[in-house]
């Protein structure tokens, strides 16, 4: 039986072809061009944005709580949630100061404005939900701040509350407590007063928050009792006012006028998801800060660590319960880590698949235009294939070459569109958005312009394969 | 070689069917160099066509080296067009992309031979056609006598059974289409088998047998 034409040979002709139509095949591929490229930066840019989520929340426990004073009324599950997933301004911060109701009922993200909040790094729901309650609630408390219960329509959690939790709701390994506010900072190579985030935290916060130290070390339980004037500085405000880490360590700052010794700089620990920031963050003991920085009107937050991970729903619901008994009618901000790793997560996958799904709408167009100009290359070659058909060239070797066309001419484009994205990458990083480029991105976007063409290349492959021999070799 | 009885053939003309081909018997043996000769429209080229695997009959026989070609599936007739026939064109029909040589191993290549097996296996014709000088030309390059030659050289390489020229010289000057009669002459004194198609009487000269064809019927002189 009659061989049929060799792969390597057909593959020799369609390099004819195409060397001898340079221009038209980079005018076809351009759609694969776009698809390709596209689709990389989309798969990078997805990468990269999980890269982001995944370095954020890299400190942040998974079995964290996040409890803080959502305002009075009864506890609504819907508020705290919609607290927990970040609705930034705390609608739930109904506070009073001693002049009634408090001009401070919306929460300032930071506690620009007075306001006070805590929370392990990450702490979406302690900032957005209702943590600052009082942005301008300075007013005296009417109860003993440190008692552990407000007698007022306020209440500050304390450390009693820290005790009662770890007492009464079981699969809890440690619970701390810490608030941040905005204090004025001098010394080192500042020239004039500056303002940073000051958080007043237990020594127990470090371990929970997963903190590390480059130099010194963090504050201990006998410097939060003893009220001392000390502080450890996070990496970048260590560099801002020091120079370095190592400069800083043993110096002194003046926070609001008075003069801490830096005992420690906290390892850089990057972005993460809200909450105290550990890198533009200095921390001082949680009384000292109360004593010096804040007052009493601080509106922390209190962090139970639950055993499990998988419990994290009942000892949520246990807190609730507990704190429900001691505080009627008052509704607290409870979220946990992982729901917040999971929103962000979520919201990641959906914008990728957002994007991947245009990508795969411009190689459908791209694939259409191979398509278009493939019909029109077979109406133009008919003759030729007319003439192949005379010389015994077979329906499948004319099939073949003109999908190995067609698949050549989306590989062009492919290569073209991962070279493009390549060079468009730094103008993308530009605009603060991550982009992780990887080869297995890459090898995507080849495969998915290879493959669209072709699958676009068939049927005119297959109607050139079809064409009566001498009617295509009439054909001029 | 070629027996054909009964031929006919017809294309539809809108409702009706214009017959092109009555009633054809054809004979040819082996080593003959036969001419059929018609005017403009007397159906000719169709009967080269059927001749060459290329149309199908509407009803007939034909045999082909006692292969039974109207009962030949379209796989079929592409083996018998690649292995028995070598078609030589009035225009040539050559692929203006390729180079000479690209044209002519085209018929092998088919065959599933590699380009450098198929290049070997031609340069005896190329050779014998005077075209070694001109294989990386590219058919645009060359003059119509060239291209006739080419085109003849393309219909050799496959050593078929049978040559079938359509009008040869139709497209040549007076000096190259003797020439190309004289090389018709030279390969089937060579025992090439040859069935050319002419309107013009003084080129059917040259062949060994002329069959007239007209308004589709066939007379043998």
């Amino acid at each position: 039986m009659r061989g049929s034409m060799r792969i390597s040979e057909i593959f020799r002709l369609v390099y004819l072809n195409l060397s001898q139509n340079k221009f038209k095949v980079i005018l076809t591929s351009i759609g694969i061009v776009v698809g390709s490229a596209t689709i990389m930066l989309v798969l990078a840019i997805g990468m990269g944005g999980r890269a982001e989520v995944a370095e954020q929340f890299k400190n942040l426990n998974a079995g964290a709580i996040d409890i803080s004073y959502g305002g009075q009324g009864s506890f609504d599950m819907d508020s705290f949630m919609s607290g927990a997933m970040g609705n930034p301004f705390g609608g739930q911060g109904s506070s009073r100061g001693n002049s009634g109701r408090g001009n401070g009922s919306t929460g300032f993200p930071g506690g620009s404005a007075g306001g006070f909040s805590g929370g392990v790094p990450g702490n979406v729901g302690g900032f957005s939900g209702g943590t600052f309650p009082g942005g301008g609630s300075n007013g005296q408390q009417k109860s003993n701040p440190f008692g552990g219960r407000s007698s007022g329509d306020e209440v500050i959690l304390t450390t009693a509350d820290c005790e009662e939790l770890e007492l009464f709701v079981a699969g809890i390994t440690d619970t701390t407590i810490s608030y941040s506010s905005k204090a004025s900072l001098e010394g080192g190579e500042l020239e004039s007063a500056t303002s940073y985030t000051v958080a007043g935290v237990r020594s127990n916060y470090a371990g929970i928050s997963n903190l590390k130290m480059t130099i010194g070390n963090f504050l201990t339980d006998e410097q939060d009792e003893s009220k001392e004037k000390v502080c450890v500085l996070g990496m970048s405000v260590a560099r801002e006012i020091f120079g370095s880490a190592y400069a800083a360590y043993d110096g002194s700052v003046y926070i609001d006028g008075r003069p801490y010794v830096v005992t420690g700089v906290l390892a850089e620990m990057g972005t993460v998801a809200s909450g105290i920031s550990p890198d533009t963050a200095v921390f001082v003991p949680y009384e000292t800060g109360i004593k010096y920085v804040t007052g009493p009107s601080i509106s922390p937050t209190v962090t139970v660590i639950a055993a499990d991970v998988n419990s994290v729903d009942r000892v949520m619901a246990d807190v609730e319960t507990v704190l429900a008994d001691s505080y009627e009618g008052v509704t607290f901000n409870i979220s946990d880590a992982g729901t917040k790793m999971e929103a962000a997560s979520a919201s990641n996958e959906t914008l990728t698949w957002l994007l991947v799904s245009m990508s795969v709408i411009v190689f459908i167009v791209g694939g259409i235009g191979i398509m278009n100009v493939l019909f029109l290359s077979v109406k133009e070659r008919t003759n030729e294939i007319g003439i192949l058909k005379a010389v015994g060239c077979s329906r499948k070797d004319i099939l073949i070459e003109f999908l190995m066309e067609a698949s050549c001419i989306s590989f062009i484009g492919a290569v073209i569109g991962v070279l493009l994205a390549l060079a468009v990458t730094p103008l993308v990083e530009l605009f603060s958005v991550r982009v992780e480029l990887t080869v297995s991105g890459a090898l995507l976007s080849l495969l998915f312009g290879v493959v669209t063409g072709t699958l676009f290349g068939l049927q005119p492959a297959y109607r050139a394969s079809r064409l009566i021999p001498v009617v295509a070799l009439n054909q001029e | 070689m070629i027996r054909m009885t009964g031929i006919n053939k017809g294309y539809m003309l809108g409702e009706e069917k214009l017959p092109i081909l009555k009633n054809i018997n054809f004979t040819v043996e082996k080593g003959e160099y036969v001419a059929i000769l018609g005017p403009s429209g007397s159906g000719k080229t169709t009967l080269m066509n059927i001749v060459g695997c290329m149309d199908e009959m509407d009803s007939g026989e034909y045999y082909l080296d006692g292969l039974a070609v109207h009962e030949t599936p379209q796989d079929g007739l592409t083996e018998i067009r690649n292995k028995k026939i070598g078609f030589i064109f009035q225009n040539y029909q050559l692929i203006p992309t390729y180079n000479i040589l690209q044209n002519i191993v085209m018929p092998l290549l088919a065959r599933g031979m590699t380009y450098g097996e198929a290049e070997a296996a031609c340069m005896n014709t190329i050779e014998l056609l005077g075209l070694t000088n001109r294989i990386s030309h590219k058919p645009g390059e060359l003059s119509g006598g060239q291209k006739q030659r080419v085109s003849i050289a393309r219909a050799l390489v496959g050593r078929p059974s049978i040559l079938l020229a359509d009008e040869p010289t139709g497209a040549l000057d007076q000096s190259s289409g003797k020439d190309v009669l004289r090389l018709f002459r030279e390969l089937n004194d060579m025992g090439h088998t040859i069935v050319m198609i002419t309107h013009d009487s003084q080129v059917a000269k040259s062949a060994g047998r002329i069959v007239r064809i007209v308004d589709g019927e066939l007379y043998e002189d």
